[in-house]
């Protein structure tokens, strides 16, 4: 592996974190890497308000063995901040680099309090000549409740599956996060890794 | 996969090390505890909360009321922001009892309604506040 290469993973790994929220706080930015049986990509989006994000995604998919670019557009739909839970609806889109036929468009919800946490994102994937329907489900518990600025920890199940390969995936996820960092990590003997880095800014 | 197999050993030696760091709280309790009887407080936490005032002689002490600050990773944008302001000195995020803590200096005014904002640019609820004179 390359000095760049290297430097390049540091990064990610020490500056972009594992992050469950498609929109960040006003004015945040957030950048992303993704790694699964799907795709491999690289996420950045800035949130003018905490309601809406837009960013570009650098895309390579596995599935059609093909690279380009989304442009993204997320909306929260809904949210109920309870004093110890939140939940979020999520509206996900975008718009390929590649043709104006290629995009996707879904929802991702989400309830979490301290200790549970549970999540499905489900997302139609237009991609020129075939489509796609892609969806998960994800739940999750923390072992212990850490204070802020502590690392924190999720051990979690994720479900997930594609009708292209038409068959449900299901595997262990570790999710940690601390500071602006999240990490979440999954492994499935078929599907291999599916992993997740997010940095906050 | 080699390499992040390494960071989350990376972030385990992390966990440990503020595993030492609570215990050093830990025995900074006591003085906290006893200082602390004004009822109004019960509902914060005083080990936390003596450790956020320690250095903040003449400031005043806004404790403000949260709902949906459940994790970490989203209550940051709330740190960041009041931490740009010039009339705060420190900002502290209790997750197990929902508090937002703000340090201001002791001639700064505090609205709630601004407080309020802030806390809605993040994504959370602020409901209540308390002020207090250190």
């Amino acid at each position: 592996m390359g000095i760049k290469k290297i430097l390049f993973f540091i990064f990610i790994v020490i500056a972009v974190n594992v992050g469950a929220r498609p929109v960040s706080w006003t004015q945040g930015s957030t950048l992303m890497a993704y790694s699964n049986n799907t795709k491999n990509s690289i996420y950045y989006h800035f949130s003018p308000t905490y309601e809406f994000s837009l960013g570009l995604e650098m895309v390579e998919d596995k599935v059609f063995d093909n690279s380009y670019a989304y442009f993204r557009f997320t909306r929260l739909l809904n949210r109920k901040n309870t004093q110890n839970s939140q939940r979020n609806l999520y509206f996900r889109s975008a718009v390929s680099s590649k043709q104006w036929a290629s995009y996707f468009f879904g929802l991702q919800g989400d309830w979490e309090t301290r200790r549970l946490f549970a999540g499905f994102n489900v997302n139609l994937i237009e991609s020129g000549d075939r489509d796609y329907f892609d969806q998960s489900y994800q739940i999750g518990i923390a072992p212990y409740l850490g204070e802020f600025g502590d690392l924190h920890t999720w051990i979690m199940v994720k479900t997930k599956r594609n009708s292209v390969t038409d068959e449900w995936s299901t595997f262990p996820v570790i999710r940690l996060f601390k500071g602006d960092v999240m990490l979440e990590l999954g492994y499935n003997g078929e599907t291999s890794w599916d992993a997740h880095f997010m940095y906050r800014f | 996969m080699k390499t992040l197999l390494l960071t989350i050993i990376f972030c385990s030696t992390q966990v440990l090390s503020h595993s030492k760091e609570n215990t050093n709280h830990a025995t900074h309790a006591h003085s906290a505890d006893a200082r602390l009887v004004d009822g109004k407080l019960e509902k914060i936490d005083s080990i936390r909360f003596d450790r956020f005032i320690s250095d903040l002689k003449g400031h005043k002490v806004a404790i403000v009321s949260v709902k949906g600050m459940v994790c970490d990773f989203c209550a940051r944008g709330i740190q960041k922001t009041f931490n740009k302001r010039d009339e705060i000195k420190k900002v502290d995020v209790d997750l197990n009892k929902g508090k937002v803590l703000l340090a201001f200096t002791g001639s700064a005014t505090i609205d709630f309604e601004e407080i309020k904002k802030t806390i809605q640019s993040n994504g959370q609820t602020a409901v209540d506040m308390e002020i207090i004179n250190i």
